[in-house]
């Protein structure tokens, strides 16, 4: 394989790293944005609910994290991290930066409409305190989505790296 | 209704704060009470606890008692305009009182109640001394000089051209918003608004004409106007009013008489607050904070009506007849 194809596809392998924890950190400041506008207004007539809604602020914060784990176990996987650097084909390479997209898009989305959803718990606790327990349950149904994802992008990476994926083993 | 929510990170504080003040609203039950409240000490102590509850804590005399109402929804409304990225779902309800402080300029007064950005106190006053070119656009639209010199033989007119005025100041506002909500509330408004208006004159025997010379323009409704002064009797103008509101004209005519303009005024009422209380499911946007001032609005009124109707120990039945329905 020529050495320029393998650079090629080392490339896009840290590209969709890059894509996973950039999408997912801008995703998460915009929908914790989105949370803290409402809950500030909120505050400003009730203070006295900041406990209940810290955590629906602090919801769509997630997903920054899970971009962040994805691009960390790519760098990881592929010995960029604490290792020796791997021989990563095109294919392969090509098929990492999807799989980074893929996740910094799904943690994008999701993160913005958890922020959504969290405004509108938050809004929720506003009128009904007593329903804090079940404002935080519509926030968390998004997060699911958000971990499925990351779940996925774990798996597609831990599989796309190993000797057989890379194609480094006899068949 | 409103599937998207573009703007939420804008409008997110004020519909925040909007959440947290909703806890106060009162419910029908409330002013069912205290419309057959007895004692007036028992009246004062449940206002205690709404929205007006602090004016009265400081102590008000009886010539500031009409007005707490109004301050009350005054400042909220104020407050509320501060705090949003667009101030017109607050100036849609502000526009009053710059209209009732442009007549009183208009007719030569310099104390002016609630002024806003919009016609703040000096230029108020440079309209009192004559300055004309200070009117607001929407009354330079339909007075000219002749209008003016009108004014010093027949102040009605200046209601007339003033009414006309407020209406296309409301449709120029709520066309500055994108909201089709606020758009057909302003809509209906100005209709019934209109409806309200001519009706009042044709019972007072004033002739019609001159509203065609100082109410008008009304955009796509100086078409309606000039149908229902050109009617021979209002059993026809449940037609060319049309749609909702005609039938609540409809509807208001089998009333007795001298109630019927109130009752309709009070249908128009609750079914534009029930167009305004759409709003209420929206997480943030303008139509959050005009649901609210709308639902304010009507809990002022309704205070007021309980408030002032009890301590005149009017009778219980009326005042429950003429409560607004409530935004809770």
């Amino acid at each position: 394989m020529l050495s320029e194809w393998i650079e090629l596809g080392r490339g896009l392998c840290y590209g969709g790293a890059g894509l996973a924890f950039g999408l997912a950190g801008a995703g998460s400041a915009w929908g914790i944005a989105i949370a803290v506008h409402q809950c500030a207004g909120v505050l400003r007539e009730k203070p006295e609910l900041f406990g209940r809604m810290l955590v629906m602020i602090a919801l769509p914060g997630t997903q920054g994290f899970y971009g962040f784990i994805a691009a960390i176990l790519i760098m990881t996987q592929t010995g960029l991290i604490g290792g020796t650097a791997i021989k990563i084909t095109l294919g392969t390479g090509m098929a990492l930066f999807f799989v980074g997209l893929g996740c910094g898009l799904a943690q994008f989305v999701s993160a913005i409409k958890q922020g959504e959803a969290s405004a509108a718990g938050i809004s929720l606790i506003a009128r009904r305190p007593e329903a804090a327990g079940k404002a935080i349950l519509f926030p968390a149904f998004v997060e699911t989505y958000a971990v499925v994802a990351l779940l996925a992008t774990v798996l597609f990476i831990v599989f796309l790296t190993q000797p057989l994926a890379l194609g480094l083993v006899a068949k | 209704m409103h599937p998207t929510i573009s703007n939420i990170s804008q409008w997110g504080f004020v519909s925040g704060r909007i959440s947290a003040l909703e806890e106060g609203f009162l419910s029908r039950e409330f002013f069912l009470t205290m419309a057959g409240q007895e004692n007036t000490d028992d009246i004062l102590r449940n206002f205690q606890d709404t929205f007006i509850g602090d004016y009265f804590a400081t102590g008000i005399t009886s010539d500031e008692l009409d007005s707490v109402f109004d301050r009350c929804f005054y400042e909220m409304a104020l407050s509320l305009r501060n705090d949003c990225p667009s101030s017109i779902p607050a100036d849609i309800f502000l526009l009053k009182y710059d209209y009732l402080n442009l007549k009183a300029a208009l007719t030569g007064k310099s104390t002016f109640l609630f002024t806003t950005e919009l016609l703040p106190q000096e230029r108020l006053s440079s309209i009192t001394q004559g300055n004309y070119s200070e009117l607001p656009q929407p009354l330079k639209e339909s007075v000219t000089p002749a209008t003016f010199e009108a004014f010093q033989i027949d102040a009605g007119i200046i209601d007339i051209a003033l009414d006309g005025s407020y209406l296309r100041h409301l449709l120029l506002l709520a066309n500055a918003i994108k909201s089709s909500m606020i758009k057909r509330y302003i809509t209906e408004m100005v209709l019934a608004y209109i409806v309200i208006i001519l009706w009042r004159a044709v019972n007072q025997g004033i002739a019609l004409k001159r509203y065609q010379q100082y109410l008008l323009p009304l955009g796509d409704f100086t078409g309606v106007v000039n149908d229902l002064i050109g009617a021979n009797n209002q059993d026809a103008w449940q037609t060319i009013i049309g749609d909702k509101i005609g039938d609540l004209f409809n509807e208001s005519l089998g009333s007795q008489t001298d109630d019927q303009i109130s009752i309709f005024n009070l249908k128009v009422s609750n079914y534009l607050g029930r167009i305004a209380r759409e709003g209420r499911y929206q997480t943030a946007g303008p139509e959050r904070v005009f649901a609210f001032l709308s639902g304010f609005f009507t809990e002022m009124q309704n205070l007021k009506l309980v408030f002032t109707g009890r301590l005149n120990r009017i009778d219980q039945g009326i005042i429950k007849e003429r409560l607004r329905d409530c935004y809770v």
